[in-house]
């Protein structure tokens, strides 16, 4: 990392997304989100605005600048109370898994729509028996001439109902060996024998979580993205800009809480003094700066070293990123909610629903523990416990 | 081709504390975030319009200290062509007249303005006056305080609205006119527009670059001086009326008594 503060330009584009995202507001998105709709206004400004499109090549319409970009448009909009979930797995794993691996066809195809945001895509890794462990994915493709035919199950697919086609993460048979190898696959929503239902789930968001089932999906046979053998780096390319993605989403919101509870604590007075001026509010919420902004210059290296072609290295900031992004936010909500007493848990203030949104770091995309176990094991040398 | 100065101010944020420093009663630049005034993001907006409608070139044009490079860049990166910034620490502390001035020979480093475009009013100042001043100075027709424009060939059409009610104008290009906050509603810039406005030239000049007398700007040379000024006494609490079923009553009571109604 050869500097600590963002470009210019990078500022520049905060501040845009910002000021767009708090036009609409989260009022807008609490309207959406309990009304069972989704932010689809502010998604397509936002596209058309190429604020989604930051990290698609230039060449396919993008703005040819990288995931940190990306990441820090995503932290806006949680920041101004409007978090897309969307942007995590459509612009950061999908598009950046065709932009790298995606056949010349797929990339015509495919990336103009990302640079937009006309394009949405879901993605699909998680299944009910593998959970954690992507070595026990069971979604199978077989080939059937030039076709290839998909069945399998999937579990927690985020906005599905939103997506044009879902990048599904599956296994196949390698020719040589006849050993199952993961392959990754872009199955259209609308594709016959593709079904999916959503998940009730105790959130209050504008983005819905799904299984899938896949039965006896007939895909052409350009829908296997990029080749055959590609599919681990493919997924270690996809991965590593979710978990940048997620630290990013979940920054965001602690950004959005802290702003309301210190604004909360300056402008409360009950004895006399405004209520942040006693310490036992104070300074839990100077803890919360610190830990936030330790958060994001974590996130901002992972992005730096995964934008500077270090995958290796980049996932271990990812990891560790991810992990500080979810254990702020969690802190940051439960504060501000502390500074609001009573009124934290009323609607008109709009903290009582991050309460569970933002538990949601701390299991997705991948679980506090599994990270744990990945410092432990490759950061740390100990022995593997699992 | 309509070539087009947009006028555009750094202002302190209108959300932020803005205060006059202790020693001369000028603008307190630190205690404030800086932003383009808004009414400069519709001023650029309708240039923008004009240029995209037909063919033309957007000139920004901004007097300020150093830092005012962020409002250019601004308005730059929404899809302005280039900027003039003069900047001259000279310049501390202008009057109306003074900057008018520079303003107006600032513009005549433009090669064939056809429209001038400012804001009414900047939101620290709020003096309203510069757009005026400036037609004066020049020589060219003003269309002030307008809400809907329309360039046709050589001439513009405008409806300017005051307290008064709306008229009807027009005027030979070129012209200066100056916007309200009700001709549009600005553009956020794209990524595209934030990456490209790096790349765009700004002219940065000093006041002895544009031949303007030193001697006649600058805090020094102001026609008007702040002897005095004090901050705004704490807002006092409001007054409370019980509703006992006659609160509307009570509201409307309240209302005409302070001659809202």
């Amino acid at each position: 990392m050869t500097s600590f503060t963002e470009s210019e330009e990078r500022l520049a584009l905060r501040k845009a997304v910002g000021e767009l995202a708090r036009g609409y507001g989260h009022e807008y998105y609490q309207e959406k989100a309990r009304g069972g709709g989704h932010t689809t206004e502010l998604w397509d400004e936002a596209g058309r605005l190429g604020y989604l499109g930051v990290a698609v090549p230039e060449e396919y319409g993008g703005g040819g600048a990288g995931i940190g970009d990306l990441a820090a448009v995503c932290e806006e909009f949680c920041a101004a109370g409007t978090p897309m979930l969307l942007m995590v797995v459509s612009p950061a794993i999908c598009a950046t898994v065709i932009a790298r691996f995606g056949t010349d066809e797929q990339k015509r195809r495919w990336l103009p729509g990302f640079a937009d945001g006309s394009v949405r895509m879901a993605f699909g890794i998680t299944e009910p028996d593998a959970g954690s462990n992507s070595h026990r994915i069971t979604t199978t493709a077989k080939r059937d001439g030039g076709d290839w035919i998909l069945n399998g199950r999937k579990v927690f697919i985020s906005g599905v109902d939103e997506a044009d086609a879902v990048l599904i993460v599956g296994r196949t048979e390698d020719a040589r060996t006849g050993r199952l190898k993961p392959a990754l696959y872009i199955v259209p929503t609308d594709a016959p024998g593709f079904e999916y239902q959503r998940i009730p789930m105790d959130l209050v968001s504008a983005d819905n979580q799904f299984s899938l089932f896949l039965d006896d999906v007939r895909l052409p046979g350009d829908a296997l993205v990029g080749s055959e053998d590609a599919a681990i780096a493919q997924l270690f390319a996809g991965l590593n800009p979710e978990r940048i993605m997620g630290a990013s989403f979940s920054v965001g919101i602690a950004r959005y809480a802290l702003d309301k509870g210190v604004a909360y604590a300056k402008e409360r007075s009950v004895f006399g003094a405004p209520i942040g001026s006693h310490q036992g509010l104070a300074h839990p919420l100077a803890q919360v700066k610190i830990e936030l902004e330790l958060a994001k210059l974590m996130t901002q290296k992972a992005a730096s070293l995964y934008d500077g072609g270090d995958d290796f290295g980049a996932g271990e900031a990812a990891n560790m990123a991810k992990y500080a992004g979810a254990e702020v936010a969690i802190r940051a909500v439960d504060q501000a909610v502390q500074v609001h007493g009573g009124n934290g848990l009323a609607s008109e203030y709009g903290l009582g629903t991050l309460l569970g949104a933002v538990r949601v770091g701390r299991i997705a995309p991948v679980s506090r523990e599994m990270v744990l176990n990945f410092v432990a094991q490759h950061s740390l040398g100990l022995p593997k416990s699992y | 081709m309509t070539n087009i100065v947009v006028l555009v101010k750094q202002v302190p944020d209108t959300y932020s504390e803005r205060k006059l420093s202790e020693s001369d009663h000028t603008l307190d630049r630190e205690s404030a975030d800086a932003v383009i005034d808004e009414i400069n993001e519709r001023s650029v907006e309708e240039a923008l319009k004009i240029k995209e409608a037909g063919e033309g070139e957007v000139t920004v044009l901004c007097v300020g200290p150093d830092r005012a490079t962020d409002a250019i860049r601004k308005a730059l990166s929404m899809g302005a062509d280039k900027a003039i910034h003069v900047s001259d620490e000279s310049l501390h502390g202008s009057d109306m007249l003074a900057t008018a001035k520079v303003l107006a020979a600032a513009i005549g480093k433009v090669e064939g303005v056809d429209l001038v475009i400012a804001g009414n009013e900047a939101s620290d100042g709020r003096g309203g006056a510069v757009p005026a001043m400036l037609a004066e100075l020049l020589g060219l027709p003003q269309l002030t305080h307008v809400r809907q424009l329309t360039v046709e060939g050589g001439s513009v059409k405008a409806d300017r609205e005051t307290e008064e009610g709306i008229t009807h104008l027009e005027a030979n290009l070129p012209a200066i006119v100056s916007v309200t906050e009700k001709i549009n509603e600005p553009r956020y810039p794209s990524f595209k527009g934030i990456m490209a406005a790096k790349k765009k030239p700004v002219e940065t000049l000093t006041v002895a670059d544009l031949g303007v007398d030193s001697g006649e700007v600058g805090l020094g040379n102001a026609w008007s001086t702040v002897l005095e000024a004090s901050p705004k006494p704490p807002r006092t609490a409001g007054e409370r009326v019980e509703d006992d079923g006659d609160g509307g009553t009570k509201v409307a009571e309240y209302l005409v008594a302070q001659k809202l109604i």
